[in-house]
């Protein structure tokens, strides 16, 4: 029964966690929450990273009930995300990994929220919707590989709603997203959008300056209020979405949808893809916050996946690196 | 009188009196036009630094946390850890010296997490 202790930081939320046998024993988390009308930059995100990760470190064997000795495995988030805080994460991960001499396990972060999603949930094997701040793909088990069936082409869901919330100054805390669907909820008029999806694919950026533009416009000559332009935007992108998922679906005869990332805690976006999966005879899974969100016991519950299928990654390859796709990893665990 | 006039002159060199030395002057295809400004840009800058470390094992142990991650700046500076003994040597070559600095600096910051690590959850286990 292998304890595997997992580090989490592509973003601006570092998270340490411990999975044993499919049991979460910690998952502590912070989030770097930058003032309204602004983003989090890789460098301020890696200093606040590297100030807190020492103390989530003990937190998660203190909160676990373990030693050093108990960990078989250091799992960490190799790629794909922000360069600055992607090494300082890595750098403790290695550094504990030698310290306790404990074989060493670089994870791709999208896997990572997909093993999680099965764990919690218990799919079998579903249709992923994975929609985050930084990624945005339809994803589907065939063969050894998680393959993209679609996927934004140019920026992710997230980022255009933390985008948006920018423009409004909207606070970032606990989220962007997350306040966009509190003031969503009191949006009366739809405002139209363009709608972009191709094919299999989607597009956010030409909604972004399309929805940048009117709001300056429209919240000026009181034609609307930030609520409905709240409101318009999850309507808009997430029917996208829902329409990616339903085509993917029906390529591969799936009867089980799940998301993950964190903007699959939107409970709008929830309640849509549940209304689709209804039509189809099908069944959503979701999780929540805990999981949804980045953390560390994604990267640990991978890693654990990956430990015992016999996956070690040696030092002089444990770089990390931006740019990692879902289909890169040969995900042995599965038949 | 001489007094005086010592006090009431500049405390500083003023700029047009002093002599500037500058690399031999060599006009570019176009003639003198194109290269009045002197090129300083060709300089190659080195930085090295050296760490020592109580032992030789925690030297490796900080080579192999940091020596791993992909090159800075995508090529445009030139980093090479080593180890001898004790120390960990760092080396540094770039043409930009912004980029130098920032790498230099960044570096620091990661060696310094490292090493609060090692403080914090070492010692290193016997192999």
């Amino acid at each position: 029964m292998p304890t595997v202790l997992g580090f989490e930081g592509s973003a601006n939320k570092i998270g340490v966690g411990v999975v044993r046998d499919g049991t979460v024993l910690a998952n502590p988390r912070r989030t770097y929450v930058t003032p309204p009308g602004t983003g989090f930059l890789p460098g301020d995100t890696a200093r606040h990273h590297r100030a807190v990760i020492l103390d989530l470190l003990q937190e998660a064997l203190t909160e676990a009930g373990l030693t050093s000795q108990d960990i078989d495995c250091i799992a960490y988030t190799k790629g794909p995300g922000m360069g600055a805080p992607l090494v300082s994460v890595a750098v403790v991960a290695r550094t504990v990994a030698q310290l306790w001499n404990k074989p060493l396990l670089g994870v791709n972060h999208c896997i990572g929220h997909i093993e999680m999603g099965r764990l919690i949930t218990g799919a079998t094997s579903p249709t992923v919707l994975y929609v985050s701040g930084g990624n945005t793909q339809v994803i589907a088990y065939s063969e050894r590989r998680y393959r993209i069936f679609g996927e934004t082409i140019d920026i992710a869901v997230g980022n255009c709603l933390d985008r948006f919330a920018r423009v409004l100054k909207i606070s970032n805390d606990p989220s962007p997203g997350y306040n966009i669907e509190q003031m969503a909820k009191r949006g009366k008029k739809l405002v139209e959008l363009p709608y972009t999806v191709k094919g299999m694919d989607v597009s956010f950026s030409g909604i972004l300056s399309f929805i940048e533009d009117v709001a300056q416009r429209m919240l000026a000559t009181d034609e609307c209020t930030p609520e409905d332009l709240c409101f318009s935007l999850q309507e808009t992108v997430f029917a996208m979405l829902v329409e990616i998922t339903e085509r993917a679906m029906a390529h591969c005869g799936s009867q089980e949808a799940l998301i993950v990332g964190g903007v699959g805690c939107n409970l709008r976006l929830q309640e849509m893809m549940e209304t689709m999966c209804q039509e189809r005879g099908a069944r959503l899974f979701a999780t929540d916050e805990r999981f949804c969100i980045d953390n560390g016991a994604m990267i640990a519950q991978a890693g654990w996946e990956m430990f015992r299928a016999g996956h070690r990654t040696p030092l002089s390859d444990s770089g990390i690196t931006q740019r990692y796709r879902t289909d890169e990893v040969e995900v042995t665990w599965r038949d | 009188m001489t007094a005086l006039v010592a006090a009431a002159a500049p405390a500083f060199p003023v700029a047009r009196g002093r002599p500037v030395s500058r690399p031999p002057h060599v006009p570019g295809p176009g003639g003198d036009a194109a290269s009045k400004i002197p090129r300083l840009e060709s300089r190659i800058h080195v930085f090295a630094l050296c760490v020592p470390f109580p032992s030789g094992l925690e030297a490796e142990i900080a080579y192999g946390s940091l020596a791993p991650d992909a090159k800075p700046h995508g090529g445009a500076v030139e980093k090479q850890l080593t180890v001898s003994g004790s120390v960990m040597a760092v080396r540094w070559r770039a043409k930009d010296p912004r980029l130098l600095r920032i790498s230099i600096m960044t570096f620091l910051d990661q060696l310094s997490l490292v090493m609060q690590t090692m403080r914090r959850f070492g010692p290193p286990v016997s192999r």
